[in-house]
């Protein structure tokens, strides 16, 4: 008799400890009396720290206020918004959260983000001297569905970098900004053909600055482009007449998967041609330091790379002038791909008022450059673009990082629907498939399929 | 008339008690200390094993991203399972990974636990023994990051020697062949230390009479092996085989550090599906079919790796 009540109550125990166990683990910024604004970084919780700094002057006014950057390191922005909605889902939202493109309509269309919109049309004299100095296209790449999700601190067009030395021992000359896909060819040739195992040309399996840069200068996309309606009242008050704001609209609207239309197919087969012929070897799966390694180590003639290569490459122990950077070529068209990132608000944020004041912080020039420190990215603030900048670093053809979005006018951010994270995972699967099998059409029908798939699944 | 005055044991305060009693106090003391440390335990079975298994059957049900509310489908995602050729496709890749990997586990394992239980030394004994199951001591993921640079096409010890060999790189990681090769060789190179020990332990269970009189019989080493320490040590085999099975069959370390399921999906197991369907895709409630799924084949397999076992497994 003992032992069977002892055995009920341990099983009542063993329940309620599990109940207490499972209802524990929800914690909110609330919680913490209102008054800490937790910030989820992408990165280490070392590059959290430094930049934690940029909430210097907003703790300054803010008297009794803390911040809190808590950084989740990942291989791709992919792997970033995998963790941050697990901690989501076990209940430990932020107040704020960095987030590129990549995730922006992933987040906005789950409901997790907060519209900026009232905010920024209360503050709009306060916003002014913020949204005359951003291009407008990087503005528009914040938006889904009409409303305005975040202010974008820094962004990174696909550029190339090369290696001067690699391309002076090869007698190639710097190329011009209007160079094409076949200067590209035989410059990556001549550079191939030295041997030493260099080669001309490398690249990484990724959405951003990978193959597809190669798809958008042949006029292809992995979706249907369109825009969303609405946004009007963003454009009519802080770019009224400017031409760069012609066009826009609420947002990057992504439709029916082309992933297997002729202008990417065409693309794809280019990279396999360019493999076959000995001028790239096959492409690794991720975020791209082993690129950035290979580069800075002599082994490579140019590589996609955005201002954030800048104090990659100088970090990694290249000299300013042992590599410089040149617009992407043109194939059908010189059209460029972007990313940009920025800070978000999560509608569970109990905080939002104070959150918002925090934005506005984040987008001041100094504190984007304690945000993205030694050149980690480009700022999205044209008025930070100076020779004082880059002098350090290099490169010395750095005007090209923002002058991308003002000389190539289509220039776009990458395709990132709301199903952005089974996007990205197929984009890897078949792009690898491709380059082991040689057979991009094939591939490529597989990831329409995969697309369509994953965006009837939402 | 005399009284008789019962004889008591003594019983002057509760402080005192019978023999009896203070048994069945030791016995009940002891089963509540019994009990309170088999409920951590048993707590961490229900909370981490038990319950997650339960769940993960009735969310299968469900539709559901953990951000909005569940919602209930019933057996649909059971049905959108019969038609992805994604799971169908990676369940074949696990398979046929797990077969192999199976094979030259117990293969290797038996191999190298004869050639060191030949080994007269005790000290080599040791040595070897400890040799090969050092790798089982390190986590799977650390051992496929360093794994991934060895093998690394660019940066890799291993093409830094082919070349030195004026041999060409060979892409490991990022040619179908390849990949499926480095992810068998290094999930079974991690986990041999496990099926090796499992077979030096067995082989030393072998009863040297009966080996003893099969030598004066006049049994080579040969038949030996075949007729006595193989028939002996067949229920170790099968424990290795079935373990190792159910082990394989839900490879992920290897292929998500490593590959990422890639090239292509020649590597993309069954939990790697399960992972990114409930993690990156935040689609739980298919992922939790998919993993009723692996379950429902592994319970299959393993029941079919029992029955034939009555043919050839001999238990003395």
């Amino acid at each position: 008799m003992t032992a069977k009540i002892s055995r009920r109550l341990l099983l009542q125990a063993g329940a309620a400890s599990a109940l207490l166990a499972g209802c524990s683990s929800g914690s909110s910024s609330g919680s913490s009396g209102g008054k800490t604004l937790n910030v989820a970084f992408f990165g280490d919780q070392s590059a959290a720290d430094k930049a934690a700094k940029a909430a210097g002057p907003f703790l300054a006014a803010h008297p009794g206020v803390t911040v809190k950057f808590t950084g989740t390191s990942g291989t791709d922005w992919n792997d970033f918004f995998s963790k941050l909605l697990t901690q989501i889902a076990a209940g430990n939202a932020p107040d704020i959260a960095c987030v590129a493109t990549e995730g922006l309509q992933l987040f906005a269309a789950k409901g997790l983000a907060q519209p900026l919109d009232e905010y920024v049309k209360r503050d709009a004299s306060e916003l002014k001297p913020f949204f005359a100095d951003v291009h407008p296209s990087l503005i528009e790449a914040m938006m889904y569905q009409g409303h305005l999700f975040e202010l974008p601190t820094d962004f990174n067009a696909g550029n190339m970098f090369y290696n001067t030395s690699l391309f002076k021992a090869a007698g190639v000359d710097q190329p011009a900004e209007t160079w094409t896909k076949d200067d590209f060819t035989a410059i990556a040739r001549k550079i191939s053909a030295k041997g030493g195992g260099v080669v001309g040309w490398d690249w990484v399996v990724r959405l951003w600055g990978s193959w597809t840069s190669w798809m958008y200068a042949n006029g292809g996309n992995l979706l249907t482009e369109g825009k969303w309606d609405g946004g009007d009242w963003l454009w009519n008050t802080f770019y009224p007449g400017d031409p760069a704001a012609a066009g826009r609209g609420g947002g990057w609207k992504w439709g029916d998967p082309t992933a297997n239309s002729a202008a990417t197919v065409e693309a794809l087969d280019f990279m396999i041609e360019l493999q076959k012929q000995g001028l790239s070897p096959q492409p690794d799966v991720g975020g791209g330091d082993t690129l950035q390694g290979l580069f800075a180590s002599n082994k490579i003639g140019a590589a996609i790379g955005g201002g954030f290569w800048a104090g990659g490459l100088h970090n990694a122990g290249m000299a300013d002038g042992s590599f410089d950077v040149q617009y992407f070529p043109k194939w059908k068209t010189q059209r460029h791909l972007f990313g940009t990132a920025g800070y978000g608000i999560f509608q569970s944020s109990k905080n939002k008022d104070l959150a918002w004041e925090f934005l506005k912080t984040l987008v001041q020039p100094a504190t984007i450059d304690l945000l993205i420190p030694g050149n980690a990215s480009t700022p999205t603030r044209k008025s930070m673009m100076t020779p004082q900048k880059y002098a350090d670093t290099g490169p010395k053809n750095w005007h090209v990082f923002y002058d991308t979005l003002t000389k190539f006018d289509n220039t776009a951010p990458i395709p990132a629907p709301p199903y952005y994270n089974a996007m990205a995972i197929a984009l890897n699967k078949r792009t690898t498939q491709a380059m082991a099998s040689g057979n991009a059409q094939s591939a490529l029908d597989g990831l329409q399929a995969d697309l369509e798939t994953a965006a009837k699944a939402g | 008339m005399s009284t008789v005055t019962p004889v008591r044991a003594p019983h002057t305060s509760g402080a005192r008690a019978t023999p009896g009693t203070s048994r069945r106090r030791a016995a009940r003391r002891e089963a509540a200390f019994g009990y309170a440390m088999a409920s951590l335990s048993l707590i961490a079975v229900f909370v981490f094993t038990a319950g997650p298994i339960v769940a993960s059957f009735v969310l299968a049900l469900f539709k559901w991203d953990v951000i909005s509310s569940p919602e209930f489908v019933g057996l649909r995602n059971f049905r959108t399972l019969a038609h992805d050729q994604t799971v169908t496709k990676s369940l074949a890749v696990t398979l046929g990974l797990a077969v192999a990997i199976v094979a030259l586990q117990v293969g290797l394992g038996l191999g190298l636990a004869l050639l060191v239980a030949q080994r007269r030394s005790k000290i080599a004994r040791t040595i070897f023994r400890t040799a090969f199951f050092l790798p089982l001591l390190a986590s799977a993921a650390s051992i496929s990051i360093v794994m991934s640079y060895l093998f690394d096409q660019h940066f890799g010890v291993i093409n830094y020697y082919l070349t030195m060999l004026h041999l060409p790189a060979v892409p490991w990681l990022s040619s179908t062949g390849g990949a499926t090769a480095t992810i068998v060789l290094v999930a079974v190179w991690q986990q041999l230390g496990f099926t090796f020990i499992l077979f030096v332990a067995a082989l030393g269970a072998v009863p040297p009479d009966i080996l003893e009189a099969a030598r004066v019989d006049g049994a080579t080493p040969t038949r030996l092996f075949w007729r006595i320490k193989l028939p002996l040590i067949s229920p170790t085999v099968l424990f290795a085989s079935v373990v190792g099975l159910i082990n394989a069959m839900q490879l992920f370390d290897q292929p998500y550090v490593m590959t990422k399921g890639g090239p292509g999906d020649a590597t993309y197991t069954t939990v790697l599906v399960v992972y990114q369907t409930a993690f990156q895709n935040l689609q739980f409630g298919y992922a939790s079919a998919i993993s009723v799924l692996l379950f429902l084949i592994l319970l299959l397999i393993t029941a079919v790796q029992f029955t034939v076992s009555r043919k050839w497994v001999f238990y003395s």
